[in-house]
Formats: C-alpha cells, structure tokens, sequence
C-alpha cells in the first residue's frame, strides 16, 4: 500500500476519533453548572440582553439541536438543509464558532495563543531528545558501569519529578536567588524590537527570548528526558543482545559500527513512539508549566474556557488537540518506515 | 465464579478447568506446583527478593502506605483524634501563631526553625510535617483507587475488544482513542468542572482518563492469546465466551498489566498533584501534597523550604512506585533476564 493511500486511511479512520472528541466535550461542557452569559454580563444582565446573547450563540435551542448544529458547523463538508426545498446544497469549510467570551472567533484565538505552546514543546522535545538519546546509548553501552548508574538514577528521577515542582525550584534558584535569569512570560523570538523591553537589535530579541524559554522547557522537558532515556536504553540493550549483533562481532565488525548500524538505528522505533504519543500529553503537561510559569499558551487558554464555561472555545481548542494527536500518530507510523524497511504500511502486524 | 458458564453446556469443563477439581486430580495436583515453582508468583516474589532496587521500592510503598493508612484511620474515623492527642491538628492548630517558620537550622525573617516544627511551617503556622503526613492520605488513595478504576474499567473494555474482534472491536478501540487523544490533565479538568472538584471526581476522572493505557494493553496481549490451544479447546468443550475471558483469556494476560498498574500508580499521584495545584482535588483545609506547593508560590521567597518538602514526598512516593514496577517487570519477563 502506499504513502498517500496510506495516509487517506489513517484520516479517514480519525473522523470517528473526532467525532467522539466533540461528542465527549460538547455534553461534558454542557454539564459544567453555571451559565456562560451570566459569566459573560455579569451577574445581573437585563433579560433582554442575555436572550439576545442567547440567541445570538444559539443557545437557546435545546440540547441535541445545537449538538448536531455544532457537528454541521465543524464538519468540512455538511449539506445546507436550510437551502429551499427541494434543493440540498453542499456547504464546504469548517467554522469553529466564536468564543463566548473574549468574543472572537475561536479560529483567531487559537492561532494567538498556539506559537506560544508550539515554541515551548518544541523546545522542550528538542531538549529531551538531544539529551536522552546519548545519554540512554552511552548508559548501554557502558551496562552497570557508574556511567549507567548515574543515568539510571537521572532518569529514574526525572520520570517521578512533578514538572510543575521542578518549574518552581528552578525559579526559587534561577529568578530568586541567583537572579539571572526570568520567572514569568515568554517571548517570541521573532518580536518586533521595539515592543520587547530591553531590547534594541533582533539580536536582543532573540537572546532574550532564550532567556525566558530555558526554564520552562527545563520544567517540561525533564520528564520527557527522562521517559526517553529509559526506553532509548532498554532498546539499544535489547539489540546488543541480538543474535545479528553477536554475528557481526564474530565477524570482527567494528564496534562502533556495531553499534551505530545495528543496535541504534532499529532502537529508534520506541523513541519515535514515545515522542509521538507525549506530544499530545505534554500539552496537557503544558498547563501546569505556563501556569507555574505565567505564560499565556494553549494550556492555559483551554483552563480558562472550561472556567468560563466558553462552549465554542473549549470544542474549538480540544478538537484541535485531537487532530494534533492524529496528526502525531500518522507521522509516527511514517517515521517507523523511515527507520525501519520491514515496516510497510499495509502490514498489521509491524 | 464460572460455574454456572460450564453447568448449563451439558458438557463437562474439567479439562480446560484452571481449579483442582476434587481428590483424583491429585496428580494434576504436583504438576500444577512444579509448573507454579517455575512461572507463579512464588517464583516472581524469589525473583523480587533477589532484587535490591525492587526491595527499596517495595520499603518506600510500605512506609507511606502505612502513613497513609494510619492517616485515613485518623481522618475518616477518629475525626483527627490521633492527630489532636499526641501531635498537632494538621488542619488548624490553635496553639501555633501565624508565622512562616523555617526548618531547624535556617532562619529567616519570621524568626528561627525550633524543633517544635522540625521541617517548618505553612503560611498560617501549621506544622509542615504533620501536613505532609496526613497529605499521604491525600495521594495514595487517589492513585491506588483511581488505577483501580483504571485497571477494571480497562480490562474489561480490552478484553471483549480483543477477544471479539470485528466491529465490536473497532467501536471500543475508536473510543479509547478518543479518550486517548485528548490530552490527560485537559480531560480530567474538565470532568471535575461538570460533576465536582472534590477528592472523589478526581479518583474517577484519573480512573477513567487512564482506561485507554489498560485497554490498550491488554486487548493486544488478548489478540494472541485468543488463538492459544487452551482457548480454542475450552471453545470446543461449549464453555461460554464470558467464562473463556474471566477464566483464560484475562489471567494469562495479566503480568504485564500488574507491571503497568504499579506504574501509573506513580503517575496518577503526580497527575493528581498537578490536579491539586490547579485547584481540583482535596479542598482546603484538608491537606494534600499538590495543594500544599500551590500555596508556597506565593511564599517561596520568605521560605523556599515550604515548595520543597511537599514536592520531595512526591517524588520519594513515585521513586518507589517505579522502582518496584521495574523490579516486577523484570521478574515477569524472562527475556530481560540475562
């Protein structure tokens, strides 16, 4: 089977994936107590006010009505059964609605806050991966030696640290009593100059920005180094044991080569795994960062519309969510063949 | 249990049966304790014994487990009697004034760190150690119930998902995707939102968000063991599909969902701390490890000590958990062995 069929298939498998997670968010919102235009007025909005907001968002239809209005906003292709009959006319794009509360289109706030959280994953896998991977080669190639233990330890640790704790013992050293380096916000890297304090030359933007970043991504990259560490060491241990390897040392291969060709490279396919799979989680793993951290990313975003009990926004940035875990999964399942020819992409078994 | 899956199929189980079934099987009998001395849980508990890391891991439970026991004891029967008599009420001592005190052997501007408060005291003077005691409570139960929750929930479900196939199993496994896919901590929030942000929604919420983990791991060890010999002999006897799964399917896929409920026994405690940072979980004044950091944010200047003794009672208690997981996984899985 090919790539592009592939890939059709694994998207077309994800629409029930997304149907559910609207389904799954929409009546677990509607169960949050409390009225979001109360939220939104204020506690005492005249009565014309509020039905107008009502009316406005739709909510004063029942429950399953705007439930399957909601579906046929969403979904890409949705046939308008309010053309005049007897005409059906397909409908195309996708609408996420408005937020309740900030009053914007969801669609909008998400791409203020997203850059923000991506720059913060990104860096922290980036992190986690620079430092697992040797970390977790070196820890097998040098088994029960004190290098391995000490990693051990690291990794054992890191994998049993809550992020949040980390993110306020590096800010009790780093911001309180070191003093160089900052607690709270996150800057872009590509700011304008002169909306950032301090800063003159892009060049300041930049440093600046790498400044704000370090410790967050240290808080939430840590437990990813540390899942890293330990899977990249059990498979590089489970590959040096392989009968390929002992064949090829019989053979005087060198081991270096050794290890690089054989034992690493198909030891990659966990990792990738993993990555995979905790990209979505650390989003999650996110709102407890930016919350410790102050930042103003999708984490936070998502906490405060569930509080708010802003509808359109909690569906809006969870389905996102979801097709980023989708998304995640398709690419994963690429990469595997990438790293490992065996695997095609028709085979269940793989 | 499976009695009643095997009477009414006019065909006798015996076979297939995982019981001694009276006194002629005492041949069966030896053979089943020689086969057990190499592959049952005495073998898996020699195994851990030989096991330094696990053994520590197995103390470090032990001992909060047994802190958390006392702790609950004292707080859901004794209405804190324990508490009140021979130590310090952990909720509102009223013999304390409102300082922030440091450990012994530090000071700060609130004055000294005495032996009275050995780890320091909170923003409103309550001993940090009595805190940190009865927070245990707080954590273990959570994580014990809420995998509880997890583990039964999730094998049920990966069970019937792999054992029948088919669309039933494309239905189950579209939904745990589901669950899967969004993310842990987002879900849980938003469940406690809806029904209730107490200790109770937490457990549930945690369970249920930890289904998919389960699910997922069982139902692929189920898929192969369906096509075992065993499996399709008692199919053959006429023994019902329920009494296959319970009997056959669910026990020997078992090992490696002990190894992974050890674990997420950890992460739900750090999950649950994280919860409780945010607000979500046991209310104040009851006191819980992650409620405990939240409030030092905004003392960690005055006494950085308050953030770093509930945060070091987490990552001690989830040490253990992992280190015991580990030693487990390496006794069940031979291949590790070498």
């Amino acid at each position: 089977m090919g790539l592009a069929r592939y890939t059709i298939r694994r998207l077309i498998q994800a629409v029930p994936v997304i149907v559910g997670i609207i389904t799954i968010t929409f009546f677990l919102t509607d169960a949050i107590p409390g009225d979001p235009v109360s939220i939104m007025l204020g506690p005492s909005p005249s009565a014309a006010q509020a039905e107008a907001i009502r009316a406005k968002y739709g909510l004063d239809q029942p429950l399953f009505i705007r439930y399957f209005n909601y579906l046929g906003d969403v979904s890409p292709i949705w046939l308008d059964t309010t053309a005049r009959f007897p005409f059906v006319e397909p409908r195309f794009g996708v609408d996420l609605g408005r937020s309740i509360y900030y009053q914007v289109p969801v669609v909008q706030k998400i791409a203020e806050r997203l850059p923000v959280t991506l720059l913060l994953l990104v860096s922290s896998f980036t992190f986690a991966l620079l430092a697992a991977v040797p970390l977790g080669v070196i820890s097998a190639k040098r088994r029960n030696k004190p290098v391995d233990h000490v990693s051990r330890v690291v990794a054992l640790i890191g994998v049993s640290t809550p992020s949040f704790w980390i993110g306020l013992i590096l800010i009790i050293v780093f911001a309180f009593h070191l003093d160089v380096l900052p607690a709270t916000d996150l800057i872009m890297p590509y700011a304008d100059p002169a909306e950032v304090e301090g800063a003159e030359t892009w060049v300041d933007v930049l440093v600046i920005s790498g400044e704000h970043l370090l410790l967050p991504t240290l808080s939430l990259g840590t437990l990813q180094m540390a899942a890293i560490t330990r899977i990249e060491r059990s498979a590089m241990l489970e590959n040096l044991g392989q009968d390929y390897v002992k064949l090829a040392r019989a053979y005087g291969v060198k081991e270096r080569t050794i290890l690089r060709k054989h034992a690493f490279r198909p030891a990659q396919l966990p990792v990738i795994t993993i990555v995979g799979l905790n990209m979505t989680q650390a989003l999650g793993g996110a709102v407890l960062t930016e919350t410790v951290f102050s930042i103003n990313g999708m984490g936070r975003l998502i906490i405060t519309a569930i509080y708010n009990q802003d509808y359109p926004l909690v569906m809006g940035t969870t389905i996102f969510f979801g097709l980023m875990f989708v998304i995640g999964v398709i690419i994963t399942d690429i990469s595997y063949a990438y790293v490992d020819p065996r695997v095609s992409y028709g085979d269940q078994e793989a | 249990m499976g009695s009643t899956d095997t009477s009414d199929s006019g065909i006798t189980d015996r076979p297939v049966s995982d019981e001694p079934v009276g006194e002629d099987s005492s041949r069966g009998g030896v053979a089943r304790e020689d086969v057990a001395a190499r592959v049952g849980w005495r073998y898996t508990l020699s195994q851990i014994k030989q096991d330094p890391t696990a053994l520590a891991g197995l103390a470090i439970i032990a001992f909060f487990g047994g802190i958390a026991i006392v702790a609950a004891i004292d707080f859901y029967f004794l209405d804190y009697w324990l508490a009140n008599t021979f130590w310090v009420n952990p909720e509102n001592d009223p013999n304390t004034i409102e300082t922030l005190l440091p450990p012994v052997g530090f000071s700060n501007e609130f004055g000294v760190g005495t032996w009275d408060h050995p780890l320091g005291t909170d923003h409103r003077g309550r001993d940090m150690l009595v805190r940190l005691f009865y927070g245990t409570r707080v954590a273990m139960t959570v994580g014990f119930m809420a995998t509880v929750i997890g583990l039964i929930g999730g094998t049920v479900t990966g069970a019937v998902s792999g054992y029948y196939g088919g669309w039933i199993d494309d239905v189950l496994m579209r939904a745990v995707e589901t669950l899967y896919a969004i993310p842990f901590l987002v879900l849980v929030i938003a469940f406690m939102t809806a029904f209730g942000r107490d200790l109770t929604f937490a457990m549930v919420g945690v369970g249920i968000a930890s289904i998919p983990t389960f699910a997922r791991l069982i139902r692929s060890r189920v898929v192969s063991v369906r096509e075992e010999d065993y499996v399709e002999a008692a199919r053959a006897a006429g023994v019902r599909d329920s009494g296959i799964i319970l009997r056959h399917v669910i026990p020997n896929s078992f090992a490696p969902v002990l190894v992974q409920a050890t674990l997420q026994i950890g992460v739900a405690i750090l999950i649950v701390a994280g919860l409780s940072f945010l607000g979500f979980g046991a209310q104040p004044p009851t006191p819980s490890w992650g409620q405990m950091l939240s409030q030092s944010r905004n003392y960690m200047l005055p006494n950085p000590w308050f953030s770093v003794w509930p945060g070091l009672a987490i990552l001690v208690t989830v040490v253990g958990f992992n280190l015991f997981g580990d030693g487990l996984r390496d006794a069940l899985d031979p291949r590790i062995n070498n």
